[in-house]
């Protein structure tokens, strides 16, 4: 398997770090685990390369990275906190996309972090781009039923 | 507010065992790509995930890492179990690392 790299231009067309209104967006989100107890708190890191990722975490005793996001140049990628990769794309409305094909293969501990997560990404880029807001909001309407049937 | 500050015990250890990982990974001279490489990952940001101790190496690929660091699988896998399962190495080794 190859490994999967990220070219010096791709890398520069995004921040090196997360933006504050993404962060503010990701603990706005997470609040919601926290509260009913399925996460504890997020910290922020990065990779060698210099990626910034934000790992959710999950409760005590353990402590332990239950959701991991990065971003490497433009894309996101979310895993859990087995390195499994649980979505991956340049575009957070493609993500919703793939987040439907997860909840139709009916992996349910799966799907309510990809709901997290793409919430968070969707979240994060509606602070930035309306055109990018429009269509998640339209993919949302989409995927909530789909949602509100299995979580 | 969400962000982790306290660091409890299972933290702390697990983090000391991310420097570990990142020491040997840094011995046997290979990048968070190299060993995501040889450990048959898509990407590298799992290995990240577990270096800045916020993640565990999975038991089923114990060996793989160790392999792919150089190191012995069994003394590899009882040093993490010291930082991972304290309790359990004290049980199962005295204490000794």
């Amino acid at each position: 398997m190859t490994v999967v790299r990220f070219p010096a231009e791709q890398l520069r067309t995004r921040q090196d770090s997360w933006q504050m209104p993404e962060l503010q967006q990701f603990i706005a989100v997470s609040a919601c685990s926290i509260a009913d107890g399925k996460a504890s708190g997020w910290e922020i890191g990065t990779t060698e390369q210099g990626d910034p990722q934000v790992y959710l975490i999950g409760p005590a005793p353990a402590y332990e990275c239950i959701l991991c996001i990065s971003r490497m140049g433009r894309r996101y990628v979310i895993e859990d906190g087995r390195g499994q990769v649980i979505l991956e794309h340049d575009s957070p409305a493609m993500l919703a996309e793939q987040a439907i094909a997860a909840l139709r293969r009916r992996k349910m501990l799966v799907v309510t972090q990809i709901a997290l997560a793409w919430h968070a990404l969707r979240e994060a880029f509606e602070e930035k781009t309306e055109a990018m807001a429009e269509e998640s909001l339209e993919i949302l309407a989409h995927i909530a039923p789909q949602l509100a049937v299995l979580v | 507010m969400p962000i982790a500050t306290a660091e409890p015990e299972a933290k702390q250890l697990r983090k000391q065992a991310g420097t570990w990982l990142k020491e040997l990974r840094g011995r046997a001279g290979l990048s968070q790509v190299d060993l995501a490489q040889a450990l048959g990952l898509k990407y590298y940001t799992f290995i990240s995930q577990v270096e800045n101790g916020f993640g565990r190496v999975p038991t089923d690929s114990l060996e793989g890492w160790a392999r792919a660091l150089g190191v012995d699988p069994r003394e590899f896998t009882r040093e993490l179990l010291s930082y991972y399962e304290p309790e359990l190495h004290r049980l199962l080794f005295g204490g000794k690392k």
